[in-house]
């Protein structure tokens, strides 16, 4: 970089943070100069959102320093880092859907006369907001409600920096975005550096940190490990450093090819999010499904399962055509799925271990239709308890006091009430501690071998080489790439990121 | 950033856009419904030569008055998601209150307006303080205070009706007391008062916390807009309408004042919001949509009878039409995330 | 849960002193809290009577016939228990305008076309059927808010009901002599030793909460309901019908409210087409009574025992009331102790979920 001698606009030097006992950051560095895009790249549980919380005042760091445009300061709470103009855009967008762009932008501190809001003033300030986040004018007024994802949040962004923002700090917000929506966001991004706001910029999709950044910094394991320029840096580069010198343990090659697959996808379509997947599962295979987040990968599983419908192609079961009108449909013919979200689609918070397990196939709970046999629910629970080794004083605790592994567990155990032809589990282990996820792994192991296709979704790279034997990277809306047993992460990584390009031009 | 940057967009400069600064002055439904509302009355006009005329137009006018005016109030609340149920109760406890004082005292028309707006208020003040710190969902909240209001109201009557009422409260009245140059008084209230909650909801910034209020409370918080205080202030005022709304009854009442006084009222208030496109999940509302909705519902009742239709059959009516005004609204907004 | 509540749960058998444990039993079981609160009110109203200050003898007589106004009440919140469980804001606000529409109903088969008693009974519960089917139609089907909605068929239905019949009330020699159907009866076997108990108690509450409860407890119907009430994304996933199921608890409420018509013609002796929406009408006194029995307004949350519990409480302390207080003193005080009571069960189940976690 060509300005490393100014003063850097933050520098946060040694920071360490422990939660309980636990590790999240150690003596991280971050210096990020006024006026240029700072990449902040690591895997998930990197330390990366700790570090950023404690930049936006909502952490407290335990050591450490931080220099503000070469001042000292602390900052200990996020009033502190909004005085300082560190704002903060985060990928679920906080705004009003029934408020417009204006009122959304000035909410709380709306510029007044008297008890009245003045249109008039606001009116022209936002206009050069809406300039600078290219959004039409007439778009002012229109409720927030009524915008796209992107447009919601480029407002978002225009809040952020109405706020008079020194250092902004935009959380994967490519994510959930289409390539001319990128694109878009570049060019504000681009603006905003023009005029001196210094931006902090955290995304998995490697390949565009080279048409939007200018340094980079690498974090694994809670440490930073260093700063580069962007022009120092490959796509593979990157991925090296992010997922260090981890061996991955050769597992065995098995081979599948004699069996009708369980579950074949041809050509199939869904909407604009997925394009010509094809994908054959035989029975006993562990696939695993690698994608960033928005990459589509998602709407693979929740088209098998019956959430969403395909709009093209079609799916073979068992070597039959199968569609699937919702998840009740899927769930006769044998599969099953752990939804990502445990809290919002996997638990129901205050009912007891038993009842969340027994949901997934009342009809086993009695031989007579609609009828439930407490006796035969309980063994059935209790069976599935041990097999899986949910530690619980009994079946009925609510599943609400159990840690996360354990609820996991609990929401695998529903889809086992009859051995499932295919299992799906999308993120099996987010927010699991590292035995109860060593044991899921050794579950999955242990259903495949009887037999069961498993597909298994996961943004976790250690995770989907350790337990697949095969992995499909998908990457906007397609298959990018296919791996075997011998696959790296770094090889995953970069195709995930586009290091490896399946389009010509973008 | 700052924003005195200048300003280096293209289009700013040549297109003389007009400055449009403001969300449009019609909502979608107060547009539907003066148009069902023009229809109505067009039809009922050739039905009934009798509907257009002052002696048919006045009295539902006057009969509106009451409706709408608390229906300013629930539309404030609504907006937060909040709901009241307990505003029937409320008039019943307001109108014996400061019947009983006039019939006792004879004070004149001020104060006792003063009076009932008062004890309105202070019944508001109760709901207001369970529901926003006590932190308990408004309608189980309002259904207890709703017992209560009751329980006060009997204790009020004791076991008969209020007997002998001054006329102090005919300017609010059906009679030629309650009008000038042909207005009746109390729809002007009405009229006064729904201007000035349209102005407050549509300009005043803490109107315009409502609406974040009842969108994302959570987020409304983290703006800095103070939640508690605000939703607090809607049953207040709620309870301080309510205390006028039962000056309106008393006046259009006879010279007793029965003990079922308000009863049912507070569904009524309710369709007429929902009708008027109020969104019962909060967040969207206007108080001209509400007083078109009283109008509405209304309408549909001076409308029954006077075409010697059985009565009861304006409750069937009242029914289709919130089923109706609910149904277009829900298919509207779908058809809008859709887009 | 709270953090507490994990904590009480994992350390497990902790020592912990009595009386602490029975607060929390008392806050966290809302079977024990009312149970006490009975015997609190029956301990009270017997030492008044003792004393003298009471008008009648509170008595076991007493308490049985004052059950007669237990049936509809019970009945009735039965039906808001099924749709508040089902989540969503579910609610019935039309419950009182199905009653006075299936009472007419009832009137015309029973007492005017004269089809004989069961055939009438079927009638009136289809009757309820459709009544509740449009409401969970309007809810499940079409997405409108359960307020809405059955704010919409309140008024709907209501008015139905007077236009059908003329705004007159049903009393043929019929319906008058069914009148038998409400009055006391001895209980048989036991019941010579027994306070006479009134007949609808046995013809249509114990049915009916018995059937409830087999719903609720003993079939996939009712683990459906629980589900969707308490996280109707996660039932989604779970491959739960949440759209089928919620509207079936909101037919339940229908032919709940069908039945609950046939035991209030029996005891008023004639179908009256305001039965169910005069004075505060009965949706309010059903849902207090669902919310005071432990029923949460948010879903997922409800028993037919805290129903039936919280039932006998409101009768049995109504019926002290009257005794206590003379005329419409003890007619008022009634609807005082209502509303704290609401009021006052809503904010110990704040204190409750605050403090212990959830409430069961």
């Amino acid at each position: 970089m060509s300005e490393q001698s100014t003063t850097p606009r933050i520098a946060m030097r040694g920071i360490s943070k422990n939660y309980g006992g636990v590790r999240a950051i150690r003596q991280a560095e971050l210096t990020v100069q006024p006026g240029t895009v700072h990449a902040l790249v690591g895997e998930n549980g990197a330390g990366k959102s700790t570090l950023i919380k404690i930049l936006a005042g909502a952490e407290q760091p335990d050591t450490g320093t931080i220099e503000f445009d070469g001042k000292a300061v602390s900052i200990t709470s996020t009033t502190d880092a909004i005085k300082l103009g560190v704002q903060t855009v985060y990928q679920e967008p906080q705004l009003f859907p029934e408020l417009s762009i204006t009122e959304n932008i000035f909410i709380g501190r709306e510029i007044k006369r008297g008890p009245r809001v003045d249109w008039a003033a606001q009116a022209a300030q936002i206009h050069e907001l809406l300039d600078m986040i290219g959004l039409p004018h007439k778009l002012a007024t229109a409720p927030v409600g009524d915008l796209s994802i992107a447009q919601q949040q480029q407002v978002s962004i225009a809040k952020a920096v109405a706020g008079e923002a020194s250092i902004l700090i935009l959380d994967e917000p490519s994510a959930i975005l289409t390539d001319t929506e990128i694109s878009v966001l570049f060019s504000i991004v681009r603006r905003l550096t023009e005029r001196g706001v210094a931006v902090i910029y955290i995304t998995h999709r490697l390949d565009e940190l080279f048409e939007i950044a200018d340094t980079v910094t690498v974090m694994r394991d809670g440490e930073t490990l260093d700063t580069y320029a962007i022009q120092d840096l490959t796509v593979t580069k990157i991925a090296e450093l992010m997922v260090g010198g981890i061996v991955t343990e050769k597992r065995e090659v098995r081979s599948f090819d004699d069996v009708v697959p369980t579950l074949e996808l041809h050509n199939v379509d869904v909407g604009q999010l997925l394009r010509g997947i094809d994908l054959q599962i035989r029975p006993g295979e562990i696939l695993g499904l690698y994608g960033l987040l928005g990459s589509g990968v998602a709407e693979i599983a929740e088209a098998v399962y019956g959430m969403k419908q395909p709009t093209g192609g079609h799916m073979l079961y068992q070597g039959k055509r199968m569609v699937n009108k919702g998840p009740a449909a899927a769930r006769r013919r044998g599969i099953t799925l752990v939804p990502a979200n445990r809290s919002a689609q996997g638990v129901f918070s205050f009912q007891s271990i038993r009842f969340n397990i027994s949901i997934g196939d009342l009809a086993k709970l009695s031989p007579l239709k609609g009828w439930i046999n407490r006796r035969r629910e309980r063994e059935i629970a209790l069976d599935l308890i041990k097999r899986l080794g949910v530690k619980t004083p009994n079946e009925n605790q609510p599943i609400s006091a159990m840690s996360g592994g354990n609820a996991q567990k609990v929401v695998i155990a529903r889809q086992l009430l009859s051995t499932p032809k295919l299992l799906i589990l999308a993120e099996p282990t987010q927010g699991v501690d590292v035995g109860a996820k060593e044991e899921i792994h050794r579950l999955i192991g242990h259903l495949a071998e009887s037999g069961t296709a498993v597909l298994v979704v996961t943004t976790d790279l250690a995770e989907v080489l350790r337990i697949s034997d095969r992995v499909l990277v998908v990457r906007e809306g397609k298959i990018a790439a296919e791996f075997g047993t011998d696959a790296t992460q770094v090889d995953i990584l970069a195709a995930a990121s586009g290091a490896i390009s399946t389009r010509n031009e973008s | 950033m700052s924003t005195n940057l200048e300003s280096r967009s293209p289009a700013t400069d040549g297109t003389p856009a007009p400055r449009k600064i403001l969300p449009s002055l019609v909502t979608g439904q107060e547009g539907v419904l003066i148009g069902i509302i023009a229809v109505l009355w067009i039809l009922l006009g050739l039905l009934t030569p009798a509907f257009l005329t002052s002696g048919s137009i006045l009295p539902l006018l006057v009969a509106v008055a009451p409706i709408a005016l608390i229906g300013v109030g629930m539309t404030f609340i609504i907006i937060t998601a909040g709901i009241d149920v307990s505003v029937a109760a409320a008039i019943m406890v307001t109108a014996v209150i400061t019947s009983q004082t006039m019939v006792a005292t004879g004070i004149p028309l001020i104060p006792a307006v003063l009076l009932s707006i008062g004890v309105g208020a202070l019944l508001g003040l109760v709901n207001g303080l369970l529901v926003a710190y006590g932190k308990i969902h408004a309608i189980i909240i309002t259904f207890g205070t709703a017992n209560v209001f009751q329980f006060i109201g009997l204790r009020f009557f004791g076991s008969s009706t209020v007997n002998g009422l001054p006329d102090t409260f005919d300017v609010f009245g059906r009679g030629e007391a309650g009008r000038t140059l042909g207005i009746p008084h109390s729809f002007a209230i009405t009229l006064l008062v729904v201007a000035v909650a349209w102005w407050y909801l549509r300009h005043a910034a803490s109107g315009r916390h409502l609406f974040a209020i009842g969108g994302n409370e959570n987020a409304a918080r983290l703006a800095g807009i103070k939640v508690k205080p605000l939703v607090l202030m809607t049953y207040v005022i709620t309870g301080a309408l309510v205390g006028l709304a039962a000056c309106f009854f008393i006046g259009q009442g006879t010279s007793t004042l029965e003990q079922s006084v308000g009863a049912g009222r507070e569904l009524l208030v309710i369709a007429a919001v929902v009708i008027g496109g109020t969104s019962i999940l909060g967040g969207r509302g206007t108080v001209f949509g509400t007083l078109l909705g009283a109008i509405l519902v209304q309408t549909v009742t001076s409308g029954v009878t006077q075409l010697g239709w059985p009565s009861q059959l304006s409750d069937l009516f009242v029914g289709v039409a919130i089923i109706a005004a609910v149904g277009t609204d829900i298919l509207r907004e779908r058809s809008r995330r859709k887009s | 849960m709270t953090t507490t509540a994990l904590k009480n749960n994992e350390v497990g058998h902790r020592q912990e002193n009595l009386g602490y444990r029975a607060v929390r039993m008392l806050l966290t079981q809302r079977i024990a809290l009312l149970g006490l609160l009975i015997v609190v009110v029956l301990a009270i109203m017997t030492s008044l009577d003792f004393a003298g200050a009471l008008s009648g003898s509170y008595d076991a007589d007493y308490l049985a016939a004052a059950l007669i106004s237990a049936v509809p009440l019970a009945m009735l919140g039965l039906a808001q228990l099924m749709v508040i469980l089902s989540g969503r804001g579910g609610i019935d606000l039309s419950v009182g305008a199905m009653v006075s529409l299936c009472g007419i109903v009832f009137g015309y088969s029973y007492g005017i076309w004269d089809l004989g008693l069961f055939p009438a009974i079927l009638i009136t519960a289809v009757a309820g059927v459709l009544c509740g089917a449009l409401n969970g139609f309007l809810v499940a089907y079409m997405g409108f808010p359960p307020l809405i909605a059955t704010l919409a068929t309140f008024y709907a239905l209501k008015s139905l009901a007077l236009i059908v019949s003329g705004q007159k009330p049903i009393s043929t020699l019929q319906i008058q002599d069914f009148f038998s159907a409400a009055q006391s009866v001895e209980i048989p076997v036991i019941g010579h030793s027994l306070p006479d108990v009134p007949l609808g108690i046995f013809t249509f509450l114990i049915p009916t909460a018995l059937l409830a409860w087999v719903l609720l407890n003993r079939t996939t119907f009712g683990r459906r309901l629980y589900a969707l009430g308490t996280n109707d994304v996660a039932a989604i996933w779970a491959g739960v019908d949440t759209r089928a199921n919620r509207m079936l608890a909101y037919v339940l409420s229908g032919l709940i409210s069908g039945l609950v018509a046939i035991v209030i013609v029996a005891q008023f002796a004639s179908a009256r087409p305001d039965a169910g929406v005069s004075g505060n009408g009965l949706a309010l006194p059903a849902i207090t009574i669902a919310v005071l029995g432990g029923v949460a307004i948010t879903g997922g949350i409800g028993r037919v025992s805290g129903i039936l519990l919280a039932t006998l409480l409101i009768v049995w302390l109504n019926a002290g009331i009257l005794l206590a207080f003379a005329g419409n003193e003890g007619t008022q005080l009634q609807l005082l102790a209502l509303g704290l009571l609401l009021i006052g069960a809503s904010l110990l189940n704040n204190v409750t979920r605050k403090k212990f976690g959830v409430l069961h």
